[in-house]
């Protein structure tokens, strides 16, 4: 199934050189006698040159983006010792994270963990969203796309916001944005050994010159996973990016790459999930073109294509329930004769196997006008097509297909000196259910010189996944349906989200201080909940109970959310968070989806001798995960991490060691899963 | 204006095809080549000098390349524009003076090399580029947080890194440098420059920052989080958030100021001069979204006050 897309990778990889070596050696159109000449003149001083920073790459302030939004950099990346980005969320307020890789990979969620897969949140790296349509619209496996190192930042917007980010973007959006080719010149090695069986390698090269940059990246992550699971969890990945200057005014991205995620699952003792090994893969590859029109305006096209598989089978075995059938005295009665004629004809054990691929395909157009210094306007549109194909889950061969179309606009209007008013709304279609209109409308007023006040309303809706919509899954043996677990009745709809917030930003230089301060209001709408349905007794030899998944109630999760950072003295940072949560579901398995009250402390410390020192303890009431046994599952957890520079000649680098959970064993994910202390070291070269 | 000036110049060079080659002019400005910033530093300085009572006949123009076969030219003053005028002057044996203008410092000095003279009375400059104190005293009034100045030195600019470091030091600030040598990739010195620092200025080096690197010094800069402070608004419109430049205008007037005293009996600073006046501009969009307001109308005041204050 990847094969296509890895053979692709490498077509790419061998095109990339020579076509990097075509741009390199374009002229740039502009006149520029003295640019390439070593003499300096004036001629230095007087020439135009090709803009660079044009309208849309130019970033909001944090204090004018319509949402609350946290930046995790790259340095913060390296402090916090996460090995992955899933636990780096950790630190965000609002966010809920496991380790476990029980749904495929460690899970992370903002304002509650609502289904198994998390798919009420918008992952996009470098503008490519990356849910897994055949996961259920999940976004875990997004979430490992790519290396840790190759990471710049990580926007986090804790809110809604599909007016800018597309229709999942209801209860969160990650923002993952990879490091710029010229920024990653040269090589780059990195090796992580420790307790648990943590062995991570990572390594990457990046060449070119100006005009025509790459990097080529490689890596792995693995680990035992939790203790008490059958976690031996390892994630392989390459990434390949270029950044192409065409001409002065046209800029070209290529990227491509994969990931393979292999983990164990299942538990001793559940024949229906036993324990066994699952593998995910996916591919992809996207070609951005941004062209500058003007000082003011520019273009951008991006088109991608993303593929996925999984793999994951295990044997469920029907010994015990043939032996007890066969056991049981029929007393000449034909019925029960029949019965267990019917049970004997069956295999003792069949295979179970949930395997299938999916793909998506995105062509978005998009047109930035800084009409004024005071309006700037982006509007634009995408074509995306989703395709499952799933015998195990949709009992069917044919392919799935989901089209959607959307269009947007957002227009940021300076009202008055110290206001700015976002409003924007996104329409969608897509050919299974119809259309709908996600507004936007948020206020930014800067009531006094670093200090913000900000606040709107927004809509936003989840288009129904795949397996909401179709799902058929069913076992059979022999040609007799033995059980259906999944039945949808393709009457669900999209739900909705309707967000009231208010945002406080204090930037306080006397104290060295800022407060981010978010209060939230989010009404779901016709929440999307799997429901068991009774089928018509005799329709599977063993008892059925579906899952079809409908539009159930309505509910509020209010509450308020900051994050307060702090740098008392010199090269030292303290970050404080807290969220306060209250979801005010009525079903008993939605009521504690996220913890009513959840903390986390972070000390950052620079040493004599350029010793990085970080301290992170975080403490979340219970919660309960959907997708896990339903276990209340609180969380104490303290990490320590120790940097020590190092330099072999033009080999910088540091030494890092890491102690995750200095405290005693939490529960993760499961009752039966426990996230120990883990020590492990890593060391990182690069030159 | 520029339509009628060209006109009498036409009608001046028809007359000198058929006249004697001996011409009765006082100034002659020889420009470079004809591109509109030479043309707008001729004009003010032309414009200038007749506000003063010298007559538009009194001033002839040409380019470098017209020099050779325009015949005797016995003015009281000559001006170039740009450093190729500078040096068609500079090895014609001349006996009048020269002012040269529009070329950075070391422009006139490589002039100064190859033709072997001395900055004197005879053959001075006003200079394009800008004082590296106006430069450290711009970055302190626009970015007053602003402790650790990155540099990055190419072969042409290197020769300025003893006087930033001593102007530096004795306003508290530091430098963060690294060198980009001939024929050098620019990241790593670029990554060095970048690394802790709170600004990093640009200084003129074709080898350093052109139309082709430029991207990747903004880019990068811009992600780093570290404003550029550039030597031409060309710069502040693909995105450095300040530069500091002399306009062609602004050039043409104080050369005007400096010809009529030369017309009136005085001698030629026999060392060359940065330019008195100077501009600021300011990418608004840039400083937004680095959280700054700056407006290169009161910056530019400022500094000027600053200047003139004893």
């Amino acid at each position: 199934m990847l094969a296509p897309t890895l053979r692709l990778l490498g077509a790419l990889i061998c095109q990339l050189g020579s076509l990097g070596l075509a741009i390199a050696q374009t002229p740039e159109p502009v006149s520029v006698s003295a640019a390439n000449a070593t003499a300096l003149s004036e001629t230095d001083f007087l020439t135009e040159m090709p803009l660079v920073l044009s309208v849309s790459r130019l970033p909001q302030r944090l204090d004018e983006t319509p949402g609350a939004v946290t930046i995790i950099d790259r340095d913060m990346i390296r402090l916090s010792g996460a090995r992955d980005v899933a636990d780096l969320l950790r630190l965000v307020p609002g966010f809920q994270t496991s380790t476990s890789f029980e749904t495929g990979a460690p899970l992370a969620s903002y304002h509650g963990s609502f289904d198994a897969y998390s798919a009420r949140m918008q992952v996009l790296v470098d503008g490519r969203s990356v849910y897994s349509p055949y996961l259920f619209g999940g976004t875990a496996t997004g979430l490992q796309s790519v290396a840790m190192a190759d990471i710049e930042r990580i926007e986090v917007l804790r809110g809604s916001n599909s007016a800018a980010y597309g229709a999942r973007a209801m209860l969160g959006v990650i923002n993952i944005v990879t490091r710029h080719t010229v920024d990653t010149l040269g090589r780059q090695a990195a090796v992580t050994t420790g307790e648990n069986g943590i062995r991570d390698a990572q390594a990457s090269i990046g060449w070119g010159q100006d005009g025509a940059t790459f990097r080529l990246g490689l890596d792995r992550r693995g680990d035992d996973g939790l203790s008490g699971s059958n976690g031996h969890n390892l994630i392989n990945r390459v990434n390949l990016r270029a950044d192409l200057r065409a001409s002065a005014r046209d800029e070209v991205g290529l990227r491509a790459g994969g990931l393979t995620i292999d983990s164990g699952e299942g538990y001793v003792g559940k024949p229906d999930n036993p324990p066994h090994d699952r593998s995910f893969g996916a591919g992809y590859a996207q070609l951005d073109w941004r062209r500058s029109l003007g000082a003011d305006e520019d273009m951008a096209l991006s088109l991608s294509h993303t593929q996925e598989s999984l793999r994951n089978s295990f044997a469920y075995s029907l010994l015990s329930y043939k032996n007890q059938v066969a056991a049981y005295p029929d007393g000449g009665n034909a019925a029960l004769i029949q019965f267990k004629n019917l049970v004997a004809g069956i295999d003792d054990s069949i295979d179970i196997d949930t395997s299938g691929r999916a793909s998506s395909s995105t062509l978005s157009l998009q047109h930035t006008l800084r009409h004024s210094s005071a309006l700037r306007v982006v509007l634009g549109g995408e074509l995306r097509r989703e395709e499952v194909v799933s015998r195990a889950l949709y009992n069917t061969d044919a392919v799935l297909r989901t089209d959607y179309t959307r269009l947007f606009g957002n227009a940021e209007w300076r009202f008055a000196d110290n206001a700015l008013l976002n409003a924007g709304g996104m329409y969608e279609n897509n050919n299974v259910r119809g259309d709908n209109f996600s507004p936007r409308l948020m206020v930014n007023w800067h009531v006094a010189q670093g200090q913000t006040l900000r606040f709107g309303v927004s809509k936003a809706y989840r288009s129904n996944s795949t397996f909401e919509q179709f799902a058929d899954a069913r076992y059979t043996s022999n040609g007799v349906l033995l059980k259906v677990t999944a039945l949808a009745s393709g009457a669900v709809q999209p739900e909705s989200l309707l967000v009231r917030e208010f945002g406080y930003l204090g930037d306080f230089p006397w104290l060295r201080a800022g407060l981010d301060v978010r209060v939230f209001h989010e009404r779901i709408a016709g929440f999307v909940r799997g429901r068991k349905s009774v089928l018509p007794a005799g329709t599977t030899l063993l008892a059925s109970a579906p899952w079809d998944y409908v539009n159930d109630e309505d509910f509020t999760i209010k509450g308020f959310e900051y994050q307060l950072k702090w740098r008392p003295w010199r090269d030292a940072q303290f970050i404080f968070n807290q969220t306060y949560t209250n979801i005010n579901s009525i079903d008993t398995g939605t009521v504690l989806p996220a913890p009513e009250v959840a903390s986390s402390l972070t000390y950052l410390q620079k040493l004599p001798g350029g010793v990085d020192l970080s301290l992170m303890h975080q403490d979340s009431g219970p919660v309960v995960l959907t997708g896990s046994s339903g276990s209340h599952l609180a969380m104490t957890r303290t990490d320590l991490r120790l940097a020590l520079p190092v330099q072999f000649g033009a080999t910088r680098g540091e030494v890092a060691l890491v102690v995750q959970n200095l405290g005693s064993p939490y529960l993760d994910f499961d009752q039966l899963f426990r996230f120990q202390r883990r020590a492990f070291v890593t060391l990182r070269l690069e030159n | 204006m520029l339509a009628r000036l060209r006109l009498l110049l036409l009608t001046f060079w028809l007359g000198c095809l058929t006249a004697p080659t001996v011409q009765a002019v006082t100034v002659v400005i020889v420009s470079s080549e004809r591109s509109p910033a030479y043309a707008q530093a001729a004009d003010t300085l032309v414009r200038e000098l007749e506000r003063t009572g010298w007559s538009r006949h009194d001033m002839l123009q040409l380019t470098a390349a017209e020099l050779a076969g325009a015949g005797v030219l016995t003015p009281k003053l000559f001006v170039a524009l740009g450093a190729q005028a500078a040096n068609a002057l500079a090895l014609a044996p001349l006996t009048t003076p020269v002012l040269c203008a529009l070329l950075p410092r070391s422009s006139f000095e490589r002039v100064l090399r190859s033709s072997g003279r001395k900055a004197s009375s005879q053959f001075s400059a006003l200079y394009l580029d800008q004082p590296l104190s106006r430069q450290l005293g711009l970055i302190q009034l626009a970015l007053p947080e602003a402790r650790r100045i990155g540099v990055l030195w190419g072969p042409e600019s290197k020769t300025q890194a003893p006087t930033l470091r001593a102007l530096a030091q004795a306003r508290g600030l530091s430098l963060l440098e690294a060198d980009v040598g001939q024929g050098e990739l620019l990241f790593p010195g670029l990554k060095a420059a970048l690394e802790g620092a709170d600004v990093l200025l640009a200084l003129a080096d074709p080898q350093v920052f052109n139309s082709s690197s430029i991207q990747n010094v903004l880019l990068t800069s811009f992600r780093a989080g570290v404003p550029l402070v550039a030597f031409s608004p060309a710069y502040v419109r693909a995105g450095a958030l300040l530069a500091l430049h002399v306009t062609p205008e602004q050039i043409g007037q104080q050369a005007a100021l400096i010809a009529g005293g030369v017309l009136q009996g005085k001698t030629l600073s026999a060392t060359p001069l940065y330019s008195q006046d100077f501009s600021v501009d300011v990418n608004e969009h840039v400083a937004r979204s680095l959280g700054l307001r700056l407006d290169a109308a009161v910056l530019r005041t400022l500094l000027r006050q600053r200047e003139a204050a004893p």
